[in-house]
């Protein structure tokens, strides 16, 4: 048995391997996401270990730059300073890196966190839907609920919970975090619902396996797949959105010792004019840019290839229905671990 | 199979009953959100304001939670919904202001419909290509980019190369008519105006064309993950066997059926588009409720805790209503769907 | 000797997908005389159904594409036509029936709305208000023909017809209305509709499949098309339905003049409706011939087992004789024979040489279509059982 299932996750790790690069060649775009992802995280990851490597003057560190003209602050970008330099002469390309693991850490972490929250929920919601059991009576409280949060544009319920708890960065993640869940509730009682239902499923109910184990085993894989490529493509969202409530004045003080993109450009267009000194805000502005469309690329290209609609199009366009059995579709070949599965399923028991 | 009028009415009826838990719910959270869960918010939300305004605000807080509920309850149905910190009351100022902002999201959500949908069945037509490729860049870019990023790029950089004004409703600040419906255009139109019109159609442009790229996104990409389901099938191919022209065969007999999928991000899309508004409105001084929630939330002015909770509720009741229009919309475009 | 309606000469289609090329259809030429009624038979994943589609050019076109070949359509040859002229082709040319009922007819149009459509398109293209596909053997005309618009001193000559101008122009309007309902009325008639007023208004999901179908058959035969591809119609319905819609297909075969390409997987429906037989193996015609001859006297392995498979209730060999092995992956074919791997006189040649495509093996005296059959050892095929 043992060496059976080692070779079983072999096959596997290397049928995912082989589809993650049907993926990539199948849409550029998606590559590009993903590049561009290992390239922002690989920054990130430097510029909070060993920032001394890339950054090259601390935030708030005098840049030097008067030494050669007094009078002179606010520099363009130039050679010395790529990005120019502030009112205050700081230089804007330290900062901005400097702020990228924080903003990453707040994109990932929100999403993050809400994943796992808004997941455990849905699952509740999508698995003990019986109506007339204390589950049915629970996922019912669960789904009204989310009615409820869904009705606010997720931003403006952030902006009402800050604006009533207090300022400040905690406040500001508390209140995205508030808001976010009910769309991975959502999302994950969907899936739920339609794994279900379908045939391994009902089989391997009436094999016998637990319920318990058939959730863990059939349904949190299943699931786990869109919710992870959802999430992708949320890290952004919650960028956009975190920046935007900093950028109306709730984040984090800028000029201070914690750049954030959202706070720089909300100080800077508020207080220079921005014909004359456009570096101030496009420089933040593009790392955010970049930021959130890497992993917008990266989740839409995927959530491309893993929802069934467009899978089962794209997948019949660029096969045609007339061809056999035998001809995979173009990208991904879902499905089979589960038949594995069935087959070990069947095996143990 | 039930679908003549008074089957519809029914349907919508039912519809709008189904809508009252969740009414019941906004107000509550907004219940909790207002006065459970912050710890001593008075002077923090009234810090400029008289004593006898703090001393309301601690008195109603020492009362019992239900007790607290039922005055909000009430007071927001009969239409007060508190005032400035100086006294002035927000209900006529979000009524007053409400119908410009109404203005910009229409006008959004029709530069949506006309340019984001054809969009999305460009992109299905042709998947896999570089006119999709483009599509993908173009929503996801708005995706990506933070509405005040926008906005003040719009604003400041694109205002003078494209020669549209970025700023207020009319050149001037006092129109010569009356202001009806305080929709500038619908104004000028009303008062037979064609200068004002075409001005006040110019001033609309960039502020709507801006909501509309940055939150394109979900209705494009709906459609078109709608139209690659629709197309392979045989409706379509027998579409064009009568001899259709492809325009007729995509946007007649496919998209029609693509819609009723589509339709269920008009909620969403209605969402994004009012949060819009908040920071849109406040770049390109535009006169509606979103300006005034940014002002109120303390952007560049003195706080208004309440002004910024009736904006909150407003657009909360805004997602509601077009969640309801979608579900009708369904409803009458899927013929599927039994309306009793 | 009458032309041809449709002649396919050597057609080959492709697919090219991100895993390999599929060779769908290789290499098949196939003739249809006005009036006949010629059936294709083969397995699933064959290739007939991307030939019935690449007969109109309904293919995706990429990720198919038709590699070589000519499909020449009442003289003219299909293939070069540019995607923008084809709709012009299919709507007064090439009429076809889909295999699936469900999703043949649009879910969001009223029937009448959906045939009115395929009629007023045609009235369109009878008018000169639309480009028309002209038959014959002239070239196609790639250009749009110019709008016949009457001229002033025809208009001025009419008599005039009591009433003002207005409601001269609601008459025509409301006369016209009426004229197209009738039209679409005759249709469903002529599919054996019972009660064609009420179908009228009535969506496709109210309807049942075998309805479904002949409406779809309404639609299709309302274009009035030279050519009517029938893709499987039957597959797809309830036993019983099928065989109503088998003796819709057969009754309408005598009245309409089309010629008919009927594609099936069922050999006893072919062998009821269709004049002359096509055998597809692997993407390739192995074996073309009268339909009654083939039956009879089979000259391709392929056929013979194919045959010999059918279930009858007189034979009781048991267990049910089936082909060894399957059907090759389409984007792997065997080298020389496609059939070599299954065939039980295969020989070496078979292995490195592909079979001659279609060698005239016999013609009957008197009939029409001559007996090919695309094997080396064609002659040599024994008799059936």
């Amino acid at each position: 048995m043992l060496p059976t299932r080692s070779t079983n996750v072999a096959s596997r790790v290397g049928r995912s391997f082989l589809a993650f690069f049907r993926i990539m060649r199948a849409n550029p775009l998606t590559f590009a996401g993903f590049i561009l992802v290992t390239i922002i995280l690989v920054l990130a990851a430097l510029v909070a270990l060993v920032p001394s490597l890339i950054i090259p003057y601390g935030a708030t560190q005098d840049t030097g730059a008067h030494e050669v003209a007094p009078t002179l602050f606010r520099w363009p970008p130039s050679l010395a300073h790529p990005f120019g330099t502030d009112q205050a002469n700081i230089d804007l390309f330290s900062a901005v890196l400097r702020a990228l693991p924080l903003d990453l850490a707040i994109g990932i972490g929100i999403a993050g966190i809400a994943l796992v929250a808004g997941g455990i929920l849905g699952l509740i919601a999508g698995f003990w839907d019986q109506p007339g059991t204390p589950g049915g009576a629970v996922s019912v409280v669960i789904l009204r609920t989310t009615d409820v949060f869904l009705a606010f544009p997720s931003l403006v319920l952030a902006l009402a919970i800050v604006a009533s708890i207090g300022r400040g960065i905690w406040a500001a993640i508390l209140a995205i975090l508030i808001t976010w869940w009910p769309y991975y509730v959502r999302l994950v009682r969907g899936e739920t619902l339609a794994v279900k239902h379908l045939p391994y499923v009902t089989a391997a109910r009436a094999a016998g396996v637990r319920e318990t184990r058939i959730l863990t085993r059939h349904i949190l894989r299943n699931v786990l797949e869109p919710v992870i490529v959802y999430f992708t493509l949320d890290i952004g969202t919650v960028l956009v959105t975190f920046s935007t409530i900093s950028f109306i004045g709730a984040g984090i003080p800028w000029p201070g010792p914690t750049p954030e993109w959202g706070s720089m450009m909300s100080f800077y267009q508020g207080n220079y004019p921005l014909e004359q000194f456009w570096w101030f805000i496009t420089f933040p502005a593009i790392a955010i840019f970049v930021t959130a469309l890497a992993f917008s690329l990266l989740g839409d290209g995927l959530r491309d290839v893993l929802d069934p609609r467009t899978r089962r199009a794209l997948a019949e366009s660029s096969s045609a229905s007339t061809l056999p059995q035998e001809a995979p579709p173009t990208a991904a070949t879902p499905t089979t671990p589960e038949q594995e599965e069935e087959a070990e399923e069947a095996d143990e028991s | 199979m039930g679908r003549n009028l008074e089957d519809l009415l029914i349907f919508i009826g039912k519809r709008f009953l189904q809508l009252l838990p969740v009414l019941f719910g906004i107000i509550l959270l907004m219940f909790l959100v207002t006065h459970v869960f912050p710890l001593n918010p008075c002077p923090r939300w009234y810090p400029k304001a008289s004593q006898q305004v703090l001393a309301n605000c601690e008195a109603q807080f020492s009362q019992p939670v239900l007790t607290q509920f039922w005055t909000y309850f009430t007071k927001l149905l009969a239409g007060n919904w508190g005032a400035s910190q100086f006294g002035q009351p927000v209900y006529p100022v979000i009524t007053e202001r409400f119908p410009a902002t109404l203005e910009l999201v229409l006008a959004s959500m029709f530069l949506m419909i006309f340019i984001g949908i054809p969009l999305g069945v460009i992109g299905a037509q042709y998947a896999g290509r570089w006119a999709d490729h483009l599509v993908r860049v173009l929503y996801l870019s708005g995706w990506s980019i933070p509405t005040y990023v926008g906005a003040i790029v719009a604003a400041v950089f694109l205002a003078p190369v494209v020669g549209l004004p970025a700023g207020h409703e009319y050149s001037t600040t006092s129109p010569p008519f009356a202001q009806v419906t305080h929709m500038s255009v619908v104004d000028a139109i009303l008062a037979g105006n064609f200068p004002y019109t075409v001005d006040a159609l110019e001033h609309l442009i960039l502020p709507a064309g801006v909501l509309a790229f940055i939150e394109m996104g979900n209705a494009t990409r709906m459609t078109r993950s709608a139209m690659l389901e629709v197309m392979p099938l045989e409706y379509v191919k027998s579409a064009r066997m009568k001899g259709l022209s492809n325009f007729i065969v995509m946007y007649k007999h496919a998209l029609r059926n693509a819609l009723i999928t589509a339709t269920t991000v008009l909620g969403v899309t209605a969402g994004g588009l009012l949060a819009g508004t908040v920071v849109i409105e406040e770049v390109f001084s535009w006169p509606g409720i979103g300006a005034y929630a940014f002002a109120a939330l303390g952007g560049g002015g003195e706080p208004n805790f309440d002004g910024a909770i009736a904006v909150v509720i407003v657009f909360a009741l805004g997602v509601v209503i077009a969640n309801l229009i979608a579900d009708i919309l369904y409803g009458v475009l899927d013929p599927r769907v039994d309306w009793r | 000797m009458t032309t041809p309606v449709l002649s396919v000469e050597n057609l080959s289609v492709d697919y090219e997908v991100g895993a390999g090329v599929f060779h769908a259809v290789s290499d098949i030429s196939l003739v249809i005389p006005p009036g006949r009624v010629v059936g294709i038979v083969g397995e699933t994943g064959c290739g007939k159904s991307t030939l019935a589609q690449a007969i109109p050019r309904l293919l995706p076109e990429p990720p198919a594409r038709i590699r070589s070949g000519k499909v020449i359509f009442q003289g003219t040859d299909l293939v070069p036509v540019p995607k923008a002229k084809l709709p012009m082709v299919r709507g007064t040319g090439i009429g076809m029936i889909f295999q699936e009922p469900l999703n043949s007819l649009n879910p969001a149009f009223r029937i009448y709305d959906q045939i009115a459509e395929a009629v007023q398109m045609r009235h369109w293209r009878e008018d000169g208000i639309l480009p028309s596909f002209h038959p014959g053997p002239a070239p196609f005309d790639y250009s749009r023909r110019p709008i016949t618009m009457p001229s002033t001193a025809d208009v001025l000559s009419r008599p005039v017809m009591p009433g003002t101008a207005k409601d001269v122009m609601a008459a025509r309007r409301v006369r016209t209305r009426t004229d197209l309902r009738d039209e679409v009325l005759d249709y469903l008639r002529l599919v054996r509709i019972n009660d064609p007023e009420t179908i009228l208004s009535l969506y496709p999901h109210e309807l049942s499949g075998g309805m479904r179908q002949r409406i779809m058959i309404a639609m299709a035969l309302s274009a009035k098309p030279a050519l009517l591809i029938a893709d499987e119609p039957t597959s797809a319905l309830d036993v019983t339905i099928q065989a109503q819609v088998l003796t819709l297909m057969k009754e309408l075969i005598d009245e309409v003049s089309a010629s008919i390409l009927y594609i099936s997987h069922d050999l006893g429906v072919v062998a009821e409706t269709a004049d002359d037989l096509g055998v597809m193996y692997a993407g390739r015609l192995v074996e073309f011939g009268p339909v009654a001859e083939i039956f009879q006297t089979p000259r391709h392995p392929y056929t013979k087992s194919l045959l010999r498979s059918i279930p009858t209730r007189y034979k009781s060999d048991w267990p049910m004789p089936t082909i060894p092995g399957s059907v090759p992956n389409l984007s792997q074919l065997p080298a020389g024979c496609r059939f070599h791997p299954r065939c039980s006189l295969a020989r070496p040649v078979c292995t490195q040489e592909p079979p001659p495509a279609l060698r005239v093996i016999e013609t009957t005296v008197g009939a029409t279509t001559s007996h090919h059959a695309a094997c080396h050892y064609a002659e040599e095929v024994p008799g059936l059982p």
